[in-house]
């Protein structure tokens, strides 16, 4: 390139589009019935990956297989608490989109603060926008003719 | 000078600290049992033995080592508190008889749970009590005969269809008639029973379940349904197929004293929804069981947990797996 | 810019008394910490000992006073305090006392350390040994407790027998990697003018004097060129009788542009953390309950199989892939610098990406776990305390919306910074395209790390 100013230009409109486009992107609402069956015992939920779309009203059945666990939602702040032997069901409408944790929000155990999952609602744009901003970032670190200048070391005054 | 000073800080700090740790500590044990819960593989109730003197408060402070459980006295009003890990519940209790009772952890902290049981010894003058032994003891019930049904309807009663023979039914409407009698001889029974030859097979097997019906009532059934599914839907499931999320693992084998057992099959938990074997055992049967546990396999004794109206109840339950009720 | 040209700053670092109260404090809580975890409840989230160790404490160091101070915690460290009263007989420290003398060995043996552990190799073993059971010690306040109070009789013990504070130089697990990482902290103590040092021929700064001990780190400020070992202890700027020590504010990263002093053990050192930031990010904070229960049951063949993929992946795995990387980006590049001069200096890249691996990995559960911290202090041993009335708070996950945001923007600024470092370094003895090529494997490598672990904290 012999304008370094053009792909410089270049590369920020590339980084605005992977900020922006998604955010822009309006996913098609469908408003289904969802419903998951998770077991969660050993420190883990089964399945622990929940995908659903925006807009979807999403029931999961909590069945605990070995003492009392919780299931908490971030950024939803809902949760829910089981019994084994006693399933206990959260219905809610998945009206954010994201990716959301899954903890367990009753002390289980050694592992508790590790037993985690992860709702899933809609595309996980996040990832993708790291993903695309790393490798522009990628470009960005090779355009740089010279790594940034190295200032002259002081040895001595 | 400077020395001796940072000398002081330090003593202040770190002995005040210390002494005021100590001292904490030392106001928390004051006359208080406090009452450690842990999972049965691990200890179980720390300490599982308490004595108190009647009309006298027993203090505790409960607390749990690992996961959720809960504290409450068997045969006792007394409503279940929840023990958190980490946190200090406080509790006291106070007995107007004298005997022993039987407290145990009401939240499932795992495929032992049910064994997680303490004893309150309270002492005192006792008024001698008449105990009565459980029926399946009077009537002379062999409760762990093997028991298969011959005969089964060809499909679900209702107790609502049974309701029109119900001025046929008065003789065996009684409660000792359905207490000692398995559904199965009760339909033998009425099926021998020439004033109503005219009624088919499953007409019969309507009455019966409108016998049933009749000897449990909405409110019975409610209850034990809470019941069933708080002490027995673990194990037995929850829909009664004994496909409950511990079904696979209930080993017949703690301790010594069930050394015997070792290297035994799981015993799997009784299926509620099969026929020929629910519809073959009597309430008092089902009742013996329920009272005495299951000897060797992984079903708790429940007789000193559960009043016999509760486990009455939960009898009656049981055969809501294989009856329809009237609405 | 040098701070100590703020006379309040000057006067606060140079007094004993601000460092040795805070230092108090830290060591009445980790003397805290060891009793909750002893005596207090065995339920972690509720013990002063796990959640202040490893919410509290790790949230400071990782996410404020490593990337901001570096060594900056060293300086107030509880740990080596009781080991250096007895070696000093003192604990406070001069002003007169004992005037004159080496003050660095008055008590205790006072060997010198063994010249062939004079490295961070032994730091590299103990930060392994405590990794291959952090599932346990992070989760059990018992196990807590005794790693902590290991940490106070080693330190102990290291005082009475070797001089100056051998156990943070050489041995504290912890110290490894803060001294590795304080390279890209914005601040660094070095002398002012190395000339004023070479005709100063006491060298009080190294032997000490009746104002302080002799540097307590065995490091001799003249010739610190880096902040790797220096503990910021501030004992040079007390025995400097020329006002010749400068505490500057200065660009991120900058001990990364020094060519000197590049070792294998601190090579090691970063693809240690590199590879235990990863591991932690799937094993803890991944789906998969089975390989969290491989990591906890310690001693079972599951955690055996743990051990060893996370030693493979660690020691051989990563630098092999990484040697690889330089060997190809030595044939690119058709350099004619040998392969373990490459490797070696390649590797430091590797130290802010690792830094910032580690705080995206510390947001996750930091601050979903921040509410504990407030009950811990309430009722630090589980014993049914209210103290400041905060005792019942129920669990509530902080700034849970935001951290994969941050975590992404982290990991991509750790990308950035290494990709930039490693052409620079590249860049050293080679020429500008010829450099590019050497690099380019290397950005690679920190590409698909990059990408990894934002795979493991945000998909």
């Amino acid at each position: 390139m012999k304008h370094p100013a053009v792909s410089w230009l270049i590369l920020g409109a590339a980084v605005l589009l992977v900020v922006f486009v998604p955010i822009l992107h309006k996913p098609e609402i469908l408003n289904k019935e969802r419903s998951f069956r998770v077991e969660a015992g050993d420190f883990a939920y089964t399945p622990a990956v929940l995908k659903v779309n925006p807009g979807d009203r999403v029931t999961i059945e909590l069945i605990s297989t070995d003492v009392v666990h919780g299931l908490y939602v971030d950024g939803y702040d809902l949760s829910v608490t089981a019994d084994p032997g006693q399933p206990a069901t959260l219905t809610f409408v998945a009206d954010q989109s994201g990716v959301f944790r899954l903890r367990c929000s009753v002390a289980c155990g050694a592992l508790h603060p590790f037993m985690l999952g992860k709702l899933q609602v809609g595309r996980n744009m996040l990832i993708w926008q790291g993903i695309g901003m790393t490798f522009l970032a990628l470009i960005g670190t090779l355009l740089i003719r010279k790594p940034f200048p190295v200032p002259e070391k002081q040895t001595s005054s | 000078m400077n020395e001796k000073l940072a000398l002081v800080f330090v003593i202040v700090v770190l002995v005040g600290g210390g002494i005021a740790i100590g001292f904490g500590w030392w106001q928390g044990q004051s006359n208080i049992v406090t009452l450690h819960a842990r999972m049965p593989e691990t200890g179980g109730w720390i300490p599982d033995n308490l004595t108190v003197a009647a009309n006298q408060p027993l203090d505790l402070r409960l607390t749990s080592d690992d996961v959720q459980h809960g504290f409450a006295i068997g045969q006792s009003d007394q409503p279940a508190v929840d023990i958190n890990p980490g946190v200090v519940t406080e509790l006291t209790l106070k007995f107007d008889q004298p005997g022993t009772y039987t407290y145990y952890c009401t939240r499932w902290c795992g495929v032992n749970h049910w064994r997680m049981r303490g004893t309150i010894t309270v002492t005192g003058e006792s008024v001698e009590q008449v105990v009565t032994p459980p029926l399946f003891v009077q009537i002379g019930l062999d409760i762990d005969a093997p028991h298969e049904a011959e005969f089964i309807p060809s499909s679900k009663p209702s107790a609502q269809n049974g309701e029109n023979l119900r001025f046929e039914l008065s003789a065996y409407q009684t409660s000792e008639y359905y207490r000692s009698h398995s559904p199965e001889q009760a339909w033998v029974d009425l099926r021998k029973d020439l004033t109503l030859a005219a009624y088919s097979d499953l007409q019969l097997w309507d009455a019966v379940a409108f016998i049933w019906q009749t000897n449990t009532s909405e409110d019975a059934l409610s209850e034990a349904e809470e019941l069933y599914a708080q002490n027995c839907a673990a194990c037995h499931g929850v829909s009664g197929a004994g496909d409950g999320v511990f079904s696979d693992q209930q080993v017949p084998v703690m301790g010594e004293a069930d050394e015997a057992f070792s290297g035994h099959e799981i015993v799997l938990p009784t299926d509620f929804t099969d026929p020929h074997h629910i519809l073959s055992a009597s309430p008092a049967a089902l009742q013996g069981k329920l009272i005495r546990g299951g000897m060797g396999t992984g079903m708790p004794m429940w007789g000193v947990i559960f009043t016999e109206e509760q486990t009455w109840s939960l009898v009656s339950y049981l055969y809501s797996f294989q009856f329809k009720e009237v609405h | 810019m040098n701070l100590l040209n703020f006379p309040f700053v000057k006067q606060t670092l140079k007094n004993r008394w601000p460092q040795f109260t805070i230092m108090i404090i830290a060591l009445a809580g980790f003397l805290l910490a060891i009793l909750s975890g002893l005596f207090g409840t065995p339920v972690g989230s509720r013990n002063f000992g796990i959640v202040f160790v490893w919410i509290a404490w790790w949230a400071i160091l990782m996410l404020v006073a490593v990337p901001f101070l570096g060594r900056g915690w060293c300086s107030i460290c509880p740990i080596p305090a009781s080991g250096e009263w007895l070696q000093r007989g003192a604990m406070l420290g001069p002003r007169g006392q004992a005037k004159g003398v080496a003050l660095s060995a008055s008590k205790g043996f006072g060997r010198r350390w063994p010249k062939r552990f004079r490295n961070i190799w032994l730091q590299n073993g103990s930060f392994l040994l405590v990794a291959l059971f952090s599932t346990v010690i992070l989760t059990q306040p018992r196990v807590t407790a005794i790693v902590l109070a290991a940490f106070l009789f080693v330190a102990i013990g290291a005082s009475l027998i070797f001089e100056r504070r051998a156990f943070c130089r050489y041995l504290c697990p912890v110290g490894g990697f803060i001294g590795l990482y304080s390279q890209l902290a914005p601040l660094e103590l070095r002398v002012v003018d190395t000339a004023v040092c070479a005709a100063h021929t006491e060298k009080t700064c190294y032997t000490g004097s009746a104002e302080g001990y002799g540097c307590p780190w065995d490091v001799f400020p003249p010739g610190m060129v880096k902040n790797t070992y220096c503990g910021t202890c501030m004992e040079c700027l007390r025995t400097c009788p020329h006002d010749n020590i400068a505490l500057n504010i200065r660009p991120l990263g900058a001990d990364l542009d020094e060519a000197r002093n590049r070792k294998l053990d601190e090579a090691f050192k970063a693809f240690i953390m590199l590879g235990a930031a990863a591991v932690y990010s799937g094993v803890l904070l991944g789906p998969w309950g089975t390989l969290k229960l491989a990591a906890y049951s310690v001693g079972t063949l599951p955690w055996m199989t743990y051990v060893a993929s996370f030693l493979t992946l660690i020691l051989l795995a990563l630098p092999g892939l990484f040697w690889l990387m330089v060997w190809i980006g030595k044939r690119l590049s058709g350099s004619g610098l040998p392969m373990r001069k490459l490797f070696i200096s390649q590797s430091y890249a590797l130290i802010p990406l690792g830094l910032t691996a580690w705080i995206a990995f510390s947001l996750s559960f930091v601050f979903a776990n921040f509410s504990y911290v407030l009950v811990a202090l309430s009722d630090p041993f589980g014993w049914g305390w209210n103290l400041l009335g905060t005792a019942g708070i129920a669990w509530v996950p902080w700034l849970t919306g935001l951290t994969p945001f941050l975590q992404v923007g982290v990991l991509l600024g750790g990308f950035i910074w290494a990709a930039l470092t490693s052409r620079k370094i590249a860049s050293e003895k080679s020429a500008l395209g010829q450099a590019s090529r050497l690099a380019m494997p290397v950005i690679g490598f920190c590409l698909a790390f990059t990408l990894t672990m934002m795979g493991l904290l945000v998909a």
